[in-house]
């Protein structure tokens, strides 16, 4: 219904060889204050020739270029409005604060998200596929946003497995996906807390016993971005690829330095621990 | 009766069911890279004898899948942790599932898309 509209108001009376534009039914509020000045596009006279033949030329050059101008800057406010979600009056509450250990044994708490971007996922070594699927997934991800945005991002893993994830477990588990992950771990309480905060759900029970019983833990599978003010900026699913994921987090970090906000760069430890490695005989 | 655990691991549990070898601060060491992949072949040695022999739920079909798939089945008992034999069963059934499902639902839309073209044609240029 709405094309008849449109393509009967387009329609020119030859006669009177008015701009078209006038009489189209499109929202004015989003358009450009340029568009006034744009050639008409069909001038039919009496033969059905257009007099001047290069004008249907400008018009669909123009017309592409207002596309691709459109479709940039949907994507942009789109990015926007996801992050100032995150921010002000009714933000969801994503993230806050928690205290776990790292796989050295030492506490860390969300002030150490500070700074940087955070990719954080929520799993178990004893995972069967998932966990190792995403993580493998993440690493890849983790290789492209170094290599285009180097030392912006921080990579953590986080157990909802409490009984079974040690530091020293987590340490071994994860160094064989990448060597930048951060494993974290705690008490059924201290994970209960965090996985709260982060709104992720997670099945374990306090009183589970794996001496005498092997299990699974149910988890949400998201990869959750934090920005380097600790604020919750969006989540990443299974569908996407790593580098889906990477561009999204890459693009997140282009807006936040276009926006002359700041990001930590110095070089995360595991990256000097990496050289010295190379550096020794086998 | 002594399992044999590999002796780099401090294993204090000798419980069949037991999550597996105990690390050094107490916690439970999982399954490296290569174990995974081992058990990975396994189970898809042991699928493949299923779908020879048209068992989709080896859940439900116990019996006969360790009938007719004795071997295959042995060797992804031996290969896999215990609460990952039952995940992978499960997940082979829901997998099936979903992809008929998938399948039905893009049959639908095809003949839904092949209607509304019918009509439309019927229709002409303008609604």
């Amino acid at each position: 219904m709405s094309k008849t509209v449109l393509l009967s108001s387009i329609y020119i009376n030859p006669a009177t060889q008015k701009a078209p534009f006038t009489t189209v039914s499109l929202p004015t509020t989003s358009f450009p204050r340029f568009l006034p000045l744009l050639p008409t596009p069909c001038k039919n006279d009496s033969t059905g020739q257009s007099p001047q033949p290069h004008r249907p030329l400008i018009f669909c050059a123009t017309g592409a270029a207002m596309i691709f101008y459109f479709q940039y800057e949907k994507a942009r406010l789109e990015r926007q409005r996801i992050v100032e979600m995150s921010k002000g009056y009714g933000k969801p509450k994503v993230g806050g604060p928690f205290t776990l250990k790292d796989t050295n044994g030492n506490e860390f708490t969300e002030k150490d998200l500070l700074g940087k971007y955070t990719l954080i996922y929520f799993g178990f070594s004893h995972c069967p596929d998932i966990c190792p699927d995403e993580l493998d997934k993440m690493a890849e991800a983790i290789d492209i946003i170094q290599a285009r945005a180097p030392n912006v991002l921080r990579s953590i893993f986080v157990s909802c497995d409490p009984a079974r994830d040690t530091p020293s477990v987590l340490k071994s588990y994860l160094s064989e996906f990448h060597p930048s992950l951060i494993g974290l771990s705690g008490t059924w309480e201290q994970t209960k807390h965090i996985c709260k905060q982060y709104r992720v759900y997670f099945s374990t029970p306090p009183d589970v016993k794996p001496n005498e019983e092997d299990y699974l833990v149910d988890h949400s599978i998201y990869f959750y971005v934090m920005d380097p003010e600790g604020d919750f900026v969006e989540c990443i699913g299974r569908q996407d690829t790593p580098e889906s994921a990477a561009g999204i987090v890459l693009q997140h970090v282009r807006d936040w330095k276009r926006e002359g906000k700041k990001i930590d760069e110095t070089p995360l430890p595991y990256l000097s621990q990496v050289q010295g490695v190379v550096g020794t005989p086998a | 009766m002594v399992w044999p655990f590999s002796s780099s691991a401090q294993n204090t549990s000798t419980n069949p069911n037991s999550s597996g070898p105990k690390s050094r601060d107490g916690g439970f060491i999982a399954p490296d890279r290569s174990a995974r992949e081992k058990c990975y072949e396994s189970r898809d040695r042991l699928f493949d004898c299923l779908d020879r022999n048209d068992i989709l739920d080896a859940v439900k079909e116990d019996e006969k899948s360790r009938r007719v798939c004795k071997g295959e089945n042995g060797v992804y008992e031996r290969d896999c942790a215990k609460a990952w034999i039952k995940y992978f069963k499960e997940k082979r059934v829901m997998e099936y599932n979903r992809d008929r499902t998938i399948e039905r639902i893009k049959e639908d839309d095809a003949r839904m898309v092949a209607k509304q073209k019918a009509e439309k044609k019927g229709r002409g240029l303008f609604g």
